[in-house]
């Protein structure tokens, strides 16, 4: 049983399903319909394609802070393209995902080369690129063309699209991760960096990739938005970073590196937009959520300390060592 | 041996640690009497700094019993030890750069107000009256920061003497600091040797111990081997009753072939100027010096993972550019680092996935990472090198410094390197796999490999090598082969009191 | 660390604190905010539900969410509110979505962003009454829509404005740029200084709805123009921002300010005279009387045909237009006093 629980993963997907067992019992006729769980799908999908590259990001040893506002300035030029330049889908999706790109590789180059600390480097550039964002949007740009919302409102057995390319993302990554020889890597630079490099492995170039990576999954999810939606706003993606890192956590990632599969933070978003499901239908307030969410984040890392302790030590022993100490 | 029992200031007897795989110490005694320098000398692991580490409360020792002033007492913390006197400098700095001087001899027990606040004009004046005592010119308002490291390591005395105490441990106290900055440093400790301090001198310059101290202690192995007063014996001694492990036989063939396999010329660098030297297949080249010698500087530039700032390096007669270890690796160098956890082990990943760090594609088809390939792999040198472990997925930080280290083997050994580089390979490692650690590279040699062996350990450089290069201040002064080597001629160079011409160095 | 130097402390003033709590309430002090008046027959489980953005911003809380509330109370039904604490317009809309699925009585949502249409869209054709107020959403067929008309705020700060100067002076403008009903608003003042040739703008300045930065706008403006006549605010912080700026440079009366909104610190400033001017909207009326609309169509008080939803008409007003308020140092008692 405890060996069960120390894979977080196995811990998570029990927890979701204890917890959606509880809803539906308390909410018959509205948490357990196809109606709503596809629509928690439809709006955790967003969230999971960043938690994607954020877990990555982590495996790694680092982490974006500027993925929200990607999700923001991807969308933003594509619908700019789109709305006012008269472009057709293709080339002007590929252009928000290539800015999304240089993004990436900015905050990259600068953490990997120039060593600045990744929490000041993305911090910088979440301001810079929601504001750039807030220039290119402004108050929103609305009525984009309808070849274009193709992509995030045609439905395949009932599920919108950005659930199946939600889906694709998370399966393909987790497959690359687990067993991809390029992908492994991250492992062992999030582990030791500096084995790692005396190991022949590239770590700088690595990191750029990662970064880039992450960031082109977040211009992807604020593409699928912004065609999701039919418009893009200026606001979108606001407070993701945090929310999409909080996911990747409960999914078993470390700040400290080396630690984390794909497949956790899916199960973290998941986890996540259940709670929060849960909170709206029972009519609790904003402010409670994220409280919540909080103190869940706390106890899940708690739990993994205690579990992962190799002295081995229970939670009593824990305190009252603390006492002594 | 001396029997001195009057004015014992600390003494332990019979102390015991065992950390998992080695036995630090084993029945250790020591008694410092009050007015003396007492010398701790003893080779890197013979377990001295785990002894200081007891007496500050750090550790807790497994068995034996520590009295101080005659009176039995069991130091239980860090604090326990400041309150009981006993201080210590340690080898590493413990002090915080962007600080005052003052605050950093104070830390902890400041002079403060009722509601907390430093007084610093106090501070300052406190400050001022102990560095005045001890003879040290220093403002004790500016930044730590902006001292020389010798005035640093006055500074971190000053702190160890702000609390008074009884007892003063400096471990390896000059190895950082100037000539003139160590007159000084001794004209303190001679201060506090006539106000009756008990000192304990830990170091590895015989001259300055004989020079300063009054008795000395050696530890050899984790084992005491006994207190002589320094006038009663010799440096040659001293080493000996240091170093004198019966070393089990080793077999001394040497398997140089004709071909070079590595030419290094005149390579320089941060650390290193204008390095020359040539290996050949199958040879064990040693380079040993001090510490910051240069030595891991150089080696790490030859590896690409620092810069070479200029010089080439050959491989079997070609020259080759490496800006990365990993196109040192492809050119066939490997190279084992000196801080085994921080540089060369993945200590929270397993023992598989350590093995196999090096080299991906190896245990990988279609870039797809094989299961099966990974676990034969990992088995088969878990086999090879006796490393003991329940499963090859065991963590590494779980392991034995002795198995830990033969990870990091196994994963170099894993890409048939034609050059390894090993740097302090035994470190922190028990005498079983020490042993077991010599065979593998003589084995590797055999096979036609080149060896450049970095170490400390002159025992096991003279052991090992077939010539052994010596280092000093960031150049080669010597070269000596393996028939005329001993550990005095290398001590001679290693402190820079012999130097060959460049002539002679051209034999390198 | 020694965390028993902690834990204890605590626990003592936690313990201190606690007949406090339990002597300092008194049952009679309880407002009663249950006054029933029982017109139709109500469901009490029948529920209505608030949707914003930025939940907790002061002005929502005092004005749209407080009048929601209360027009529950008095009918007897539930009303829940909820919405992203941070101005997060994707989040209001997958609220939104989710709340659909659960299928309240009534659905009012505030019109945020133009971006918002799809999902109002959505909830119509659930079969929700669903009323959107504040700014209106173009293409979204939602049932009725509450508001004011920014061009006229524009044009009533405008007036107000060359009444103060006399026909003129400099003036500069305040507000969040890129926002529609403010772009509406400045084309509303433009229009009213066309009439005055001797006024001229100095400039549009995007405080990002920020009181700090209003105020650093505000001092700058008037160090580059010392001859700045008047400053008009368009969104709720440019009020007090702006105020703030004038009295630290001695300057109330001096330079006119008008501005839109009327929370207390508005109010304060227009009695201090720093503010001269303010033009408010009704917003109480917006939630009111959306949350009646709803009311209504779920009700059918009212039914013009033998059946409305077959015959395509809904039965409530489309769009309202609840009016504003001025404010100035003639009327600003009656504000205080409320």
């Amino acid at each position: 049983m405890k060996k069960l629980l120390q894979e977080r993963e196995a811990f998570l997907a029990i927890a979701i399903v204890l917890i959606c067992i509880a809803a539906s019992i308390a909410w018959p006729g509205v948490f357990p319909t196809f109606d709503n769980l596809s629509q928690v799908l439809l709006n955790l999908s967003i969230d999971a394609i960043v938690a994607v590259g954020m877990m990555l990001l982590l495996i790694s040893g680092s982490f974006d802070l500027s993925v929200g506002s990607v999700v923001a300035f991807s969308g933003g030029i594509t619908a700019y393209l789109l709305y006012y330049c008269g472009m057709y889908p293709l080339p002007a999706v590929l252009i928000g995902m290539s800015a999304a790109a240089l993004v990436g590789f900015i905050n990259g180059y600068l953490v990997a080369k120039a060593g600045i600390n990744p929490m000041i480097q993305t911090l910088a550039m979440m301001g810079i690129i929601r504001g750039a964002a807030l220039m290119i949007s402004g108050s929103g740009i609305q009525n984009l063309p309808a070849d274009f919302n193709v992509l995030g409102q045609s439905n395949f057995l009932g599920l919108q699209s950005p659930v199946w390319v939600m889906l694709l993302v998370v399966f393909s990554f987790d497959f690359l991760v687990s067993k991809n020889i390029f992908f492994r890597r991250y492992y062992y630079i999030g582990n030791n960096e500096k084995a790692a490099m005396l190991s022949g492995i590239k770590v700088q170039k690595l990191k750029i990739t990662g970064f880039i990576l992450a960031s082109l999954l977040a211009g992807l999810a604020g593409i699928l938005l912004a065609s999701r939606l039919g418009a893009s706003l200026g606001t979108s993606g606001k407070g993701m970073e945090l929310r999409v890192i909080t996911a990747a956590i409960l999914g078993g990632a470390s700040l400290s590196g080396g630690e984390g599969r794909i497949m956790g933070a899916l199960l973290g978003t998941i986890f996540m937009a259940v709670i929060s499901n849960i909170m709206i239908i029972a009519r609790v307030s904003g402010y409670w959520q994220e409280m919540v969410l909080g103190l869940i984040l706390i106890l899940a890392v708690w739990i993994d300390i205690v579990l992962k302790d190799p002295r081995g030590l229970s939670l009593k022993a824990r305190f009252t060592k603390l006492k002594t100490s | 041996m001396i029997e001195q029992q009057t004015d014992i200031s600390i003494e332990v007897r019979n102390i015991t640690k065992t950390f998992p795989g080695v036995k630090a110490l084993s029945d250790v005694n020591l008694s410092v009497a009050k007015g003396t320098v007492h010398a701790l000398c003893g080779e890197n692991g013979a377990g001295k700094s785990t002894l200081m580490k007891i007496l500050t409360g750090n550790y807790q020792p497994d068995g034996g019993r520590i009295f101080i002033n005659g009176k039995e007492t069991v130091i239980k913390s860090q604090k326990h030890a400041r309150d009981l006197g006993i201080g210590i400098v340690y080898q590493e700095r413990s002090l915080v750069k962007n600080l005052s001087v003052a605050e950093n001899i104070f830390t902890g027990n400041e002079p403060r107000n009722q509601l907390g606040f430093i007084k610093y004009r106090e501070l300052f004046a406190k400050a001022t009256v102990l560095l005045k005592k001890l003879n040290i010119n220093i403002n004790p308002q500016v930044k730590v920061a902006t001292l020389s490291p010798g005035l640093q390591q006055m500074v971190e005395i000053a702190k160890a003497l702000s609390q008074q105490p009884r007892v003063l441990i400096l471990d390896e106290p000059t190895a950082s600091i100037t000539e003139t900055e160590t007159k000084i440093l001794f004209e303190i400790i001679l201060q506090l040797k006539k106000q009756g301090t008990a000192i304990i001198y830990i170091s590895h310059r015989m001259t300055e111990i004989f020079k300063i101290c009054d008795v000395v202690s050696i530890l050899k192995d984790g084992c005491y081997q006994g207190t002589y007063q320094c006038e009663e014996i010799t440096i040659d001694d001293v080493i000996k009753k240091m170093v004198g492990r019966e070393m089990k036989q080793i077999d001394v063939t040497s398997f140089i072939q004709n071909e070079t396999a590595i030419e290094v010329r005149n390579a320089s660098g941060n650390g290193f100027s204008n390095i020359s030297f040539s290996a050949r297949k199958g040879e064990i080249i040693g380079i040993t010096g001090l510490v910051g010698a240069g030595r891991t500087e150089l080696v790490r530039a030859i590896f690409g993972a620092d810069e070479l700032a200029s010089g080439e390096v050959y491989l079997n007669g070609a020259a080759v550019s490496i800006n990365h270890p990993s196109q040192a690796i492809k050119n066939g160098i490997a190279y084992l680092p000196e801080e085994r956890k921080e540089q060369g082990l993945f200590m929270d990943m397993g023992i598989a996935d350590n093995i196999i760090s090096g080299n991906l594609s190896a245990v990988a088809k279609h870039n797809l990472l094989n299961k099966k390939l990974i676990k034969t792999a990992a088995n088969s040198y878990v086999r090879q090198l006796a490393i003991k472990t329940p499963s090859v997925s065991t963590k590494v930080a779980n392991l034995s410094g002795g198995n830990q280290q033969k990870v990091v083997l196994a994963r170099w050994l894993a890409l048939n390197p034609t050059v390894f580089i090993v740097d302090e390979p035994t470190h922190g490692v028990d005498i079983g796999a020490k042993y077991e650690i010599y065979q593998l590279l003589q084995n590797l040699a055999k096979t036609g490999s080149t060896i450049i062996l970095i170490s400390s350990e002159l025992p096991e450089v003279l052991a090992l090598s077939d010539r052994i290069l010596l280092m000093y201040k960031g150049t080669i002064t010597g070269c000596i082969p393996r028939l005329l080597a001993s550990e005095e001629l290398i001590m001679e160079y290693a402190s820079g009191l012999k130097k060959d011409s460049a002539q002679m160095q051209q034999v390198a | 660390m020694n965390l028993k130097r902690y834990i204890q402390p605590a626990l003592l003033y936690s313990v201190a604190l606690l007949p406090l709590v339990f002597s300092g309430c008194d049952e009679s002090r309880v407002v009663d905010k249950s006054q029933k008046k029982e017109s139709v027959m109500v469901n009490s489980d029948e529920e209505y539900v608030m949707v914003t953005t930025a939940i907790n911003f002061p002005m929502y809380v005092n004005h749209d969410q407080a009048a929601f509330k209360r027009w529950g109370n008095e009918h007897g039904v539930k009303t829940s509110i909820l919405g992203p604490s941070d101005w997060d317009v994707a989040a209001q809309i997958s609220t939104i979505e989710q709340v659909i699925g659960s299928k309240p009585a009534g659905l009012l949502i505030n019109g945020t962003d133009p971006g918002i249409a799809q999902v109002i869209n959505k909830a119509v054709d659930a079969g929700i009454p669903t009323v959107v107020y504040d700014a209106d959403i173009p293409n979204a067929r939602y049932h009725a829509f509450l508001g004011t008309d920014w061009y006229e705020i524009g044009r009533l700060q405008g007036e107000a404005m060359a009444k103060l100067l006399n026909g003129k002076g400099k003036v500069a403008y305040l507000g969040i740029l890129g926002m529609t009903n403010m772009d509406d608003g400045y084309r509303g003042l433009q229009d009213v200084f066309k009439k005055y040739p001797q006024i001229t703008i100095v400039g549009r300045y995007d405080d990002k709805a920020n009181v700090e930065e209003a105020a650093h706008i505000t001092s700058d403006l008037l160090r580059a123009h010392p001859d700045l006549a008047g400053i008009c605010g368009f969104d709720g912080m440019s009020g007090p921002g702006i105020g703030l700026a004038i009295r630290e440079a001695n300057k109330a009366g001096k330079v006119k300010v008008t501005a839109v909104d009327w929370e207390p610190e508005h109010l304060q400033m227009v009695k201090a005279g720093i503010i001269d001017h303010l033009v408010g909207q009704k917003r109480e009326l917006f939630t009111w009387y959306g949350a009646q609309f709803l009311f209504d169509m779920k009700h059918k008080i009212n039914t013009l045909t033998a059946d409305d939803e077959k015959a395509g008409i809904v039965a409530v007003p489309h769009k309202v237009n609840t009016g504003l308020i001025e404010i100035n140092k003639d009327n600003i008692d009656q504000f205080l006093k409320n």
